[in-house]
């Protein structure tokens, strides 16, 4: 940075950080997390414990996280990327060999008294690895094939290993989000519509090396019909609970399928199905709508943005929150496969709401320092 | 960097902007295509499709649980009971309560003995039937048994203990025949009353108790309760008792019946059957060879020094042993055959209603009877001379009957044969009744696909051929000549307050019926009559009745009856009623290869007839059962403890 007097400002301090905080996103977030509470408060048959008192809390936990994040400047997040991929991806590989089990599948690691799973740490060591990369890289590299082996690299690595645990759902998160952040980095669209290609054709080789379980939930997803009380029990109860709903719903409190513990899940990858039971289509599109207004926002604040490692940091938050809302309304309406995937501020789950607020903390913080150009030079260690 | 990069660093900067805002309006675009597509998906699922879904909501929230009805009881034309319930103990498991079913079965073995084959039916059943169903596990516990069962409930969960009602049949041995006994349901019968799905539950299989069954089994009733997704019962919404089924009288005299069986079982293979020719009541019937109730076989008493010993469990009722005998078979109701000369009834009454004969007319019988160079013999080979229609019935020549029904042709004998009660069932409240058989050329075409031959029509005339008919029917066809009223027979009293409504009119010319009851009254007083050997005339009344002789093989013709293998030799038929001027009983006997009707029907006729006048059952007051009536608050409705309820 030049030492010249004329343009100097002095360094924003933390007040007048907290001042360029983006509001409407904030008030979007909350009004969609109190959509949640009031499902959570529904779900346990009109009661705070066990859900909706914790979500409340763990929500203004990660909003304070968010904040922080937020007031931090940007190249500090920027310098960690690399390394804090670099731990994400030894947590991921340590966990075969220490990580505790759980329903056929070990995705857990232990931490002092807690356990976490890298698998979602991952999630934001993604988003920051490939915003510190592809801002390093100069416009005419960005469609070379050579250099996008750095990023796909990036991206397979922790695909490779949350395959091997197995949560196929993680996997294709991380594989998904990858490939939103390099389309929004300018990769040429040629390669994408390649990859979808070859994704067709892979899918009939691919199938034989799935899990029984993974098998069984793709078979009923085709023909839920088939096996009503088996794996394809959650898409048919899930069903009935949204169709039984109908426009206005059975009411507050009102809902059968939940109350009645048709559902599975119900507090969490199914909370959506219990807000189109009681509050019906009207009350599901409302929370389709907040999410959408939550994803515009963002977008706004992606092009308000003038580096090119925050508007990925930006774009990186929207897009996990698009694929994760897609895939879990699609699922719990039946019009994909059966993916533990959460809605996002609504479900109930500590992890996926503190990766979440993380990753909007990162975009906050890109917002809060829009107007940085980030230099090369400025994240040397 | 230098100052001169960066005017190239600028374009650099806005080339970059340009990208990533023509990226960020693709990505935005397919956001909210994606998301319009989720809000398109969901319109489907929770608009056009909602009303689907609401129904499978409520099969889910839903079971109904159907309550057996009591079964009524069946007593006597005097109220003496025949068929009664009697309580007993079952228990039963609901598999989507019991959680591990093999484990639940085991515990339940340590205070009721399960047979293996039992463990193994009910283990089968649970994976065919829906959770929700219970299964039967063992009958005819004793107090004691569910007692434990109800102290150890926790531990047994899904496992019910509930009371039953079994069927106690009295005087089966008489009765048997015409109470008849019930069973397991049929797999095609299920399915219009869900009751009949209950488990261990009994219908009608044979007799009053099948002919009566609407009457019997009652109304089920029902509960519907709300379940959650492990089947565990929320709460109660409704629940409809069961209605009682409605008491049975039958039109039987005990007494009278046992007398008639006691007799009746004298003979190899024979039928008889007592109608009240003026309200159609049957009072007695009986076949042989007589009913056996051990062939009904009720489940064994426990004894008692064997409090936890072998118990049948499962049989719930009573059990049909089959053995190769028709001991179970009703004759009466059931049994077809050629009413041989019997029928010369019908078909003198349908010739002069045809107008092919008048009374006074004669035929001249010379013992043989020629149709296109076919021979038609009469019993009486010698012939009978000139004969008028009084004539031909109390000598029984055959000629006569062959010429008159050769004139008026089949389709008019057989339409008086349906008037006078042939070739049909009744509404008698009793299973199962044969039809017989009143043939014409369509039926004949329809049964052989051959079409009718004159000769046929000529051998109709005189109850042999196609022409088949079972003893109620005879009796039935008898009751009409006697009245001129179309008499229906029952098994069954009318209910009180219900009285059956009058018989309709014969529609026969009133001087026709009297010239066939003349002749039916000679066949008993007058000289020359064949049933002479049914006359109480020293008793001072006066008997109307006609023979019948029907052959079964060709051999009986030349040959002498005691020279003829039994089922050779020709069946014994008589009808008659009486007192001939007042007639209040109609009676017909067949005894099975007896021989003549004359010589072996008419006597037990005549002994029936005795008793008969000696009892008097019609004149006696009879019961008339109530019909049931509703419960008063059936309808018990819970409100819901919160939220809405679904309209």
């Amino acid at each position: 940075m030049n030492g010249d007097g004329v343009f100097y400002r002095p360094p924003p301090g933390v007040i007048d950080k907290l001042g360029e905080l983006n509001w409407p996103l904030l008030i979007t977030l909350s009004v969609l997390t109190g959509v949640g509470l009031a499902a959570l408060y529904s779900v346990a048959g009109g009661s705070w414990q066990p859900w909706a008192e914790r979500h409340a809390l763990r929500y203004l936990i990660g909003l304070a996280m968010l904040i922080a994040v937020s007031v931090v400047p940007l190249r500090f997040w920027l310098k960690l990327a690399y390394p804090a991929y670099g731990a994400a991806l030894f947590a991921l590989a340590l966990v075969p060999l220490i990580g505790s089990e759980a329903l056929g599948a070990r995705r857990w690691l232990p931490l002092g008294p807690l356990t976490f799973q890298p698998a979602e740490i991952m999630k934001v060591a993604v988003i920051l690895a490939m915003a510190r990369f592809f801002h390093g890289l100069a416009s005419p590299r960005l469609s070379h094939p050579l250099w996008l082996l750095i990023p796909f690299a990036i991206v397979a690595l922790p695909m490779a290993l949350i395959i091997r645990q197995p949560d196929l759902g993680s996997a294709m998160m991380i594989g998904l989000l990858g490939c939103g952040i390099m389309l929004m980095a300018g990769v040429h669209l040629g390669y994408f519509a390649g990859g979808a290609v070859m994704l067709l054709a892979g899918i009939p080789t691919a199938l034989p090396y799935l899990h029984d379980y993974q098998r069984r939930r793709i078979e009923s997803f085709l023909d839920p019909a088939a096996d009503p009380l088996g794996a394809s029990y959650h898409i048919t109860q899930s069903k009935i609970a949204m169709g039984s709903g109908g426009v206005m719903g059975k009411g507050f409190l009102g809902g059968t399928q939940s109350q009645l513990d048709f559902l599975p899940e119900k507090h969490t990858d199914f909370i959506f199905t219990t807000i189109g039971e009681e509050w019906g289509f009207v009350g599901a599109i409302v929370v389709l709508a907040l999410v959408g207004m939550l994803l515009a926002v963002l977008l706004g604040m992606a092009l308000a943005t003038a580096s090119r490692a925050g508007r990925l940091l930006v774009c990186g938050a929207m897009l996990t929150i698009f694929i994760y809302t897609g895939i879990n309304v699609g699922m719990v309406s039946g019009a994909v496969p059966v993916v533990g995937v959460p809605l996002p501020f609504v479900s109930y789950g500590g992890t996926s709401m503190m990766t979440l607020m993380f990753s909007l903390g990162l975009a906050m913080c890109a917002w809060v320092h829009r107007s940085d150009r980030l230099q090369d030079q400025d994240w040397r260690w | 960097m230098t100052h001169s990069d960066q005017p190239r660093d600028e374009q650099i900067q806005k080339e970059d902007r340009r990208l990533f805002t023509r990226r960020a309006t693709l990505i935005g675009v397919g956001q909210a295509l994606a998301f319009g597509a989720l809000g398109t998906r969901l319109y489907q699922l929770q608009v056009l499709d909602a009303g689907r879904y609401s129904l499978l909501a409520d099969d889910n929230r839903f079971n109904a649980i159907p309550l057996a009805a009591v079964r009524g009881r069946i007593v006597d034309r005097f109220g003496v009971p025949l068929a009664t319930n009697e309580e007993g103990y079952r228990v039963s498991i609901l598999p989507a309560l019991a959680g591990n079913l093999e484990l639940a079965l085991e515990r339940l073995n340590q205070l009721v003995p399960i047979a293996a084959e039992d463990r193994a039916r009910i283990s089968a059943r649970a994976k065919r039937q829906a959770p929700n169903l219970p299964i039967l596990v063992a009958s005819d516990l004793s107090w004691e048994q569910v007692a434990t069962i109800n102290l150890m409930a926790p531990e047994l969960p899904g496992v019910e203990t509930e009371t039953f009602n079994r069927r106690n049949y009295h005087h089966a041995k008489v009765m048997g025949h015409i109470v008849g006994h019930v069973g397991a349901v049929e797999r095609f019968a299920m399915g219009d009353d869900p009751a009949l799905r209950i488990p261990g539950v009994r219908v009608g299989r044979a007799g009053v108790e099948r002919g009566s069954e609407r009457s019997l089994r009652g109304v089920s009733g029902l509960v519907r309760r709300e379940v959650d997704a492990r089947g565990r019962i929320v709460r109660n919404i409704a629940r409809t008792e069961p209605q009682t089924g409605s008491d049975v009288a039958v039109t039987i005299d005990l007494e009278f019946q046992g007398y008639l069986v006691e007799r009746i079982s004298r003979e190899r293979r024979a039928a008889v059957v007592a109608l009240d020719v003026i309200g159609g009541e049957v009072v007695g019937m009986a076949s042989s060879p007589a009913y056996d109730p051990a062939l009904i076989v009720p489940p064994p008493p426990l004894p008692p020094e064997q409090p936890r010993g072998r118990r049948r469990s499962l049989r719930t009722g009573h059990k049909v042993v089959e053995r190769k005998t028709d001991a179970l078979f009703n004759r009466v109701t059931a049994g077809l055959y050629p009413p041989g000369s019997t029928f010369k009834i019908v078909t003198a009454l349908a010739a002069l209603e045809a107008g092919v004969v008048d009374i006074r007319d004669r035929i001249d019988c010379k013992g043989s009877f020629t149709l296109a160079d076919r021979s038609y013999r009469c019993w009486n080979r010698g012939g009978h001379g000139r004969c008028d229609l009084h004539r031909a019935i109390r000598e029984s020549c055959d000629c006569y009957f062959y010429e008159v029904a050769n004139r008026m042709g089949i389709e008019k004998l057989a339409a008086m044969a349906r008037r006078m009660g042939l070739g049909q069932t009744f509404d008698a409240g009793i299973a199962p009744l044969s039809a017989g058989v009143v043939p014409t050329p369509a039926w004949k075409r329809g049964r052989y696909g051959r079409p009718w031959l004159g000769g046929e029509t000529i051998l109709a005339s005189i109850g042999q051929g196609f022409v088949l008919t079972s003893p109620l029917q005879l009796a039935v066809m008898t009751a009409r000549a006697a009245t001129g009223n179309m008499v229906i027979p029952t098994l069954v009293r009318p209910q009180a307050g219900r009285p059956r409504p009058p018989f309709a009119k014969l529609a026969v010319k009133d001087s026709h019926l009297q010239a066939v009851q003349r002749a039916l009254r000679a066949v008993v007083d007058e000289a020359g009559g064949t049933g002479s050997r049914a006359s109480m005339s020293d008793l001072g009344i006066e008997v109307a009745g006609k023979t019948g002789t029907s052959q079964v093989s060709r051999r009986s013709a030349n040959r002498y009856h005691g020279s003829l293998r039994w089922e050779e030799r020709d069946h014994a038929l008589f009808v008659s009623y009486f007192p001939a001027n007042a007639p209040r009983y109609a009676v017909a006997a067949v005894i099975e290869h007896g021989g003549g009707g004359g010589s072996v029907a008419a006597p037990l006729v005549r002994e029936v007839m005795a008793e008969l006048l000696n009892r008097d059952p019609i004149r006696k007051p009879a019961i008339s059962v109530s019909p049931s009536e509703p419960l008063n608050g059936a309808d018990v409705t819970a409100t819901p403890s919160r939220g809405r309820t679904p309209s």
